[in-house]
């Protein structure tokens, strides 16, 4: 993942500046965040760190310490190797999850703009009926029936972004599909196929990426309210979201154990917002704003 | 807690505004009539027709002893007084409990109470037809007669020495209910409950609260305060400790795993803690039909690799008291040797060797911070062990049908305080039983559970519970973690709340200074 | 325009029957058997085969679903197993509580967003715009969760100003039930504004670059007058969308909000009925959620059409 987002960022830095709009320190900084949450959580069982589950019973809410740099939380277990193996949770839903959305509604938007009439009918209503259900209420019933697990939770999340993904795949190429390139194409007498591959799918993807790392700010967000209340992913596995809901109970005795992974996800979130958003108002312009 | 004093200058006159603060310059602990109290409970309660919900639970319980009355109440040192019985005598063999009604009750409906509504109750609990799943719990009365209105006999089929203690509380089957309600109102009953109790339902918004209001014709309206109790369900602990706090609610049901909370309010002058150790305890059973617990040796391993000290430490700061037998110290039951397994780590880890075959299981806990909170440590404990735990998360409300449907490797459940044990160990044991959860079978266990039912003699009867805890401790079919300790927290205005027997907080009789 | 609301009104009618399809299909698909939970331990095999001859659960699932449709444009929604409530009932308990907070929330949101998107608009590019365009930024980065809590630690519990959880009826005593509102409904304006005042605020400075605010000042119109009624009028139409759609999202959407201050509404309701197996609920009300939501974009598109001419002439 690492290397992908070096090449997103190379590729919008080549690109000419539409606006006159360059990229900030706060770009960078974000960027930096990231490749550090990445390598972290990439690297997690090759780092020397206590387990994450391991608990000290006698040693709960501990402060920091030599053994346990970041203190323990309240069953005893070393909380910095919780907050790492946290962001591997939270990064490998909050990754995946919009991959498959990237990947069906890409898919789906791009040939519903493209073929249009009933088909790009059926597509649109079909999303429709998705996005008319309360996101995190399939979440959970899925969750509650099909059993918790990190698997079961990325692929129900994954469906649910779908709509999403498939709106802006559909805009593009709605917008692209008139332009004169590919008018020539079809005058050329490419098949769908080659029209669809060749010439849409590379602009329509920029776009879509924009939007993707938008999406996996919010998959992190999500996420992370259903493991607060428990019901993401199964414990004992610590993702940020159940770390901050057990250490609500902690809060005026031991605030650090909500906050640390709160600012962890903040920070997160915040730099996939700003680097989606930067990527997104270089894409599409007229877009400014969320 | 700095901002909070920087700030109390401030707050005051918000406080103020917002708060009404009786001061009140009454003596200690006269009673004080009038007032409301808000009472925060953990659960939001489904209804009260047995026949539609089965069990009360904890939270049900408070309502439904405001509501209802029992024949019988227990006092501080926890002998039967009179409520709707006055008096009762029993046969030789304790098999025939004859009660004598108080005149004159009637139904918050206006039905006269008698001895013909009281026999209707258990009538409909007990009848096949109306498939209640309260109904094994009563499964040791044959039938109750009515000889006269005022007369009620219970015909037991084994002997129990403690049954009036036993209906002193209005749990499911004990609480009184008017019949001329339920025949009126159906299936509608359930959410419109009607009894002889000190307070009536006033109003009821399904995950909100509940009013209760007092009850102008009680026949002991003298010792009953409040003008109204508010029953709120408030099932995340930190937001009803807050309440607490705030003085949304002036008391509050909570249990150990709150430990943090109990002992800031052991602190804080503004708050008391009530608590009561009662017998029991908190157990676990597991299913001896699928593997690996067909082995009593992973069996003995899980018991021997526990820690109670530890997950004391963990869970409740050490406030839990660890439990080695089914009864507990709050027990009349005292055993000198209890059979209980060492706490021995190498040993399990030995034992588990010997089996051979990887353990692998699943364990239900409730979907709440407690029961994931006491799900990872038992997972931890065993992880060391070499057995492998999976969490199941469920519902409160699901265990009970999973428990007795067998759908489960592991289950919590709980061994409630009662006067006498002889109900929960022949219901949780007895072969056949469908509580009897561990699906185990053994012959000289139901001869022991025969004989301690049969026998009036307690002497006696410690031997038999003590050689039954010997004998389910070795099989280790099922164990014990932490014995019951009640627990609810209140601002230290509320008076006069009884000891919490059964674990019920029954508020009917409080008053606020 | 008549001819406009009958074509959407024939597209409304198959997608509300595919949300009706859609949930009835995930309630039934979900495993566990309903006749098994709703007798607990007195689920021998014959009771259990007679409770499912009794409702139906025997039959193939296109009958059940047929009967239950047949059933729920009656009226009939069916009955908690737990409580016994109807699910039109245990929804119209909890339907305005969920009304009220979804309602403060939006206004709460508008009162911040809307001024903070004049003012930035106003003074695009200053220290105040930028300050205010990067906070917006941030808090769309703070899950609700997490402000809720953040709430409730500093206003219930450490100044004590406000009420941590519960709810009294509005009808009952309007002033508590607003206090008791107060830190439900900031938590979802907190999470609700920036989107608003980004959107508000591209959308007026696009606007006040046009030719025709150029001439208002050039004419020496005064500022405020400016704003307010030339450049704010367009961009009504983004507003109007925005908070349709959210409404319309926040009724079943509230959930954490709902759950974390003890609110009894339709969330709630909604998790409650999964935790406990509860599917006729569960089923019954997703229905309703589900139609009610898309009833409320159609409205927002009968809305917009009437707003901007040139949708209804197809050529959106």
């Amino acid at each position: 993942m690492a290397t992908l987002e070096l090449e997103v960022a190379e590729e919008a830095v080549t690109q000419p500046a539409r606006k006159g709009r360059r990229f900030g320190m706060l770009f960078w900084v974000a960027i930096g965040w990231l490749l550090f949450v990445f390598a972290v959580a990439v690297f997690a069982n090759v780092l020397p760190l206590p387990s994450p589950t391991d608990m000290d019973m006698l040693e709960r809410r501990a402060p920091f310490s030599a053994e346990h740099w970041l203190g323990t939380d309240g069953l005893g277990r070393d909380e910095l190797s919780r907050l790492i193996h946290g962001a591997r949770i939270s990064l490998f839903v909050g990754v995946f999850a919009p991959v498959i959305g990237l990947v069906i509604g890409g898919a789906l938007g791009m040939l519903a703009g493209y073929f249009r009439g009933r088909f790009e009918s059926l597509v649109v209503g079909s999303m429709d009926v998705l996005l008319a259900f309360p996101p995190l209420i399939l979440a959970l019933a899925v969750t509650a029936y099909l059993g918790q697990s990190t698997f079961n939770l990325t692929l129900i999340l994954g469906a649910l972004s779908v709509p999403a993904f498939m709106r802006v795949a559909r805009a593009s190429t709605l917008t692209l599909a008139r332009r004169e390139f590919v008018i020539a194409a079809q005058a050329l007498g490419a098949t769908h196929a080659r029209i669809l591959l060749r010439e849409l799918l590379p602009n329509v993807l920029l776009p879509l990426l924009a939007f993707f790392l938008l999406g996996v700010a919010v998959i992190i967000v999500v996420e992370g309210s259903l493991s607060f209340l428990g019901l993401g992913v199964p414990p004992p596995i610590s993702s940020w979201g159940s770390m901050i809901g057990e250490g609500r109970e902690s809060l005026d005795v031991a605030p650090r154990l909500a906050f640390l992974p709160a600012a962890a996800m903040f920070l997160t979130v915040l730099s996939f917002n700003l680097v989606g958003d930067t990527l997104r108002a270089l894409t599409d312009p007229r877009q400014g704003a969320l | 807690m700095k901002a909070g004093i920087r700030s109390s200058s401030l707050a005051r006159i918000f406080l103020v505004a917002g708060f009404s603060v009786a001061l009140s310059a009454m003596p200690a602990n006269a009673q004080k009539a009038g007032g409301n109290i808000t009472v925060g409970l953990e659960l939001d309660i489904p209804g009260f027709d047995p026949l539609k919900v089965g069990v009360y639970d904890t939270a049900a319980l408070t309502a439904s002893s405001a509501l209802f009355d029992t024949l019988t109440t227990l006092d501080a040192s926890g002998k039967p007084q009179p409520k709707l019985a006055l008096s009762w005598s029993h046969s030789e063999d304790f098999k025939t409990w004859t009660f004598k009604l108080r005149p004159g009750v009637k139904f918050h409906d206006g039905t006269p109470f008698n001895a013909e509504a009281f026999k209707a109750n258990f009538d409909r609990q007990k009848d096949p037809a109306n498939k209640c799943r309260c109904a094994f719990y009563i499964s040791n009365v044959n039938n109750i007669q009515a000889p006269d209105e005022l007369t009620v006999v219970f015909n037991l089929n084994d002997p129990s020495v403690n049954w009036p203690s036993l209906n002193s509380y209005a749990n499911q089957n004990a609480a009184v209910h008017s019949p001329t309600a339920w025949k009126a109102k159906g299936d509608e009953y359930n959410r419109n409950p009607v009894g002889t109790g000190p307070y009536i339902l006033k109003s009821w918004t399904a995950g909100d609260r509940m009013i209760l209001e007092k009850n102008p014709d009680y026949w002991d309206k003298d010792k009953v305060y409040f003008d109204r109790i508010t029953l709120k369900p408030l099932p995340d602990a930190q937001s009803r400790f807050a309440s607490l706090q705030s003085g949304e609610v002036d008391l509050v049901w909570d249990d150990e795993t709150s430990a943090d909370n109990i002992q800031k309010a052991q602190k804080d002058p503004k708050l008391t803690v009530h608590t009561y150790a009662g017998s029991g305890a908190a157990v676990y059973a597991l299913n001896t039909k699928t593997p690996p617990f067909d082995d009593v040796r992973v069996r003995q391993a899980l018991v021997m690799a526990l820690d109670r000290k530890k997950m004391s430490q963990a869970i409740t700061n050490g406030l839990s008291r660890p439990a080695s037998n089914p009864y507990g110290d709050g027990s009349w039951v005292k055993c000198k040797d209890d059979g209980a397994l060492p706490e021995d780590l190498e040993k399990a880890k030995a034992l588990i060797k010997d089996y051979g075959k990887p353990v692998e299981f699943k364990m239900l806990v409730t979907a709440t911070p407690r029961g994931r909170t006491v799900g990872q440590v038992l997972q931890q404990l065993w992880k060391r062990a070499g057995a492998n735990m999976e969490i199941e998360q469920v519902d409160q409300a699901t265990i009970p049908p999973r428990a007795f449907m067998r759908q489960f490797q592991l289950t919590p459940w709980r061994i409630v305080d009662t006067a006498d044990p002889d109900i929960q160990m022949y219901a949780n044991f007895k072969t056949g039983s469908p509580v009897a959860l561990a699906n185990y079978s053994n012959p000289e266990l139901d001869k022991l559970l025969e004989h301690a039912r049969n026998t009036p003699d307690t002497a006696q009867r410690i031997d038999d519970y003590c050689a039954i805890s010997r004998l389910i401790n070795k099989e280790a079919i099922w164990f014990w973690t932490f014995q019951n300790t009640y627990y609810a927290i209140s601002t230290a205005k509320v008076k006069g709340l009884p000891k919490m027997y059964s674990g019920v907080i029954d508020v009917s009789r409080a008053w606020k200074e | 325009m008549a001819f406009f609301v009958a074509r959407r009104l024939l597209y409304l009618l198959p997608v509300l029957i595919a949300v009706s399809l859609l949930t009835f299909s995930i309630a039934s698909l979900l495993p566990g058997d309903l006749a098994y939970t709703i007798l607990g331990d007195q689920a021998t095999p014959e009771n259990v085969a007679a409770l499912r001859a009794e409702m139906g659960l025997d039959q193939p699932i296109w009958w059940r679903y047929i009967s239950w449709l047949g059933n729920v444009l009656q009226g009939d929604f069916g009955r908690s197993f737990r409580t016994g409530q109807t699910v039109l009932q245990a929804v119209a308990e909890r339907l305005p509580v969920s009304i009220e907070l979804m309602l403060l929330a939006q206004l709460g949101a508008l009162a911040i967003g809307v001024p903070l998107a004049i003012v930035c608009a106003a003074r695009s590019g200053s220290a105040f715009d930028r300050f205010m365009t990067g906070s917006a930024f941030g808090m769309l980065s703070v899950p609700t969760f997490l402000s809720a809590i953040l709430l409730i630690y500093l206003f219930a519990v450490e100044l004590r100003w406000l009420p941590a959880t519960g709810y009294v009826p509005f009808g009952e005593d309007p002033l508590a039930n607003l206090r008791f509102f107060v830190l439900p409904s900031l938590t979802l304006a907190l999470a609700e504004w920036p989107g608003i005042m980004r959107v508000l605020r591209s959308d007026m400075i696009a606007t006040l670059q046009e030719d025709y605010i150029a001439l208002a000042k050039a004419k020496g119109l005064k500022p405020a007058r400016i704003l307010f009624v030339h450049a704010l009028k367009p961009s009504s139409l983004t507003l109007v969308t925005i908070t349709g759609i959210n409404i319309g999202r926040l009724i079943g959407g509230a959930v954490i909000v709902e759950t974390i201050f003890a609110l009894p509404g339709l969330g709630r309701l909604l998790i409650g009925a999964i935790l406990t197996r509860d599917l006729i609920i569960l089923q019954g009300v997703v229905l309703l959620v589900g139609a009610g939501f898309v009833l409320m974009n159609f409205v927002v598109d009968l809305l917009y059409a009437v707003l901007d001419p040139r949708i209804r002439h197809g050529h959106a």
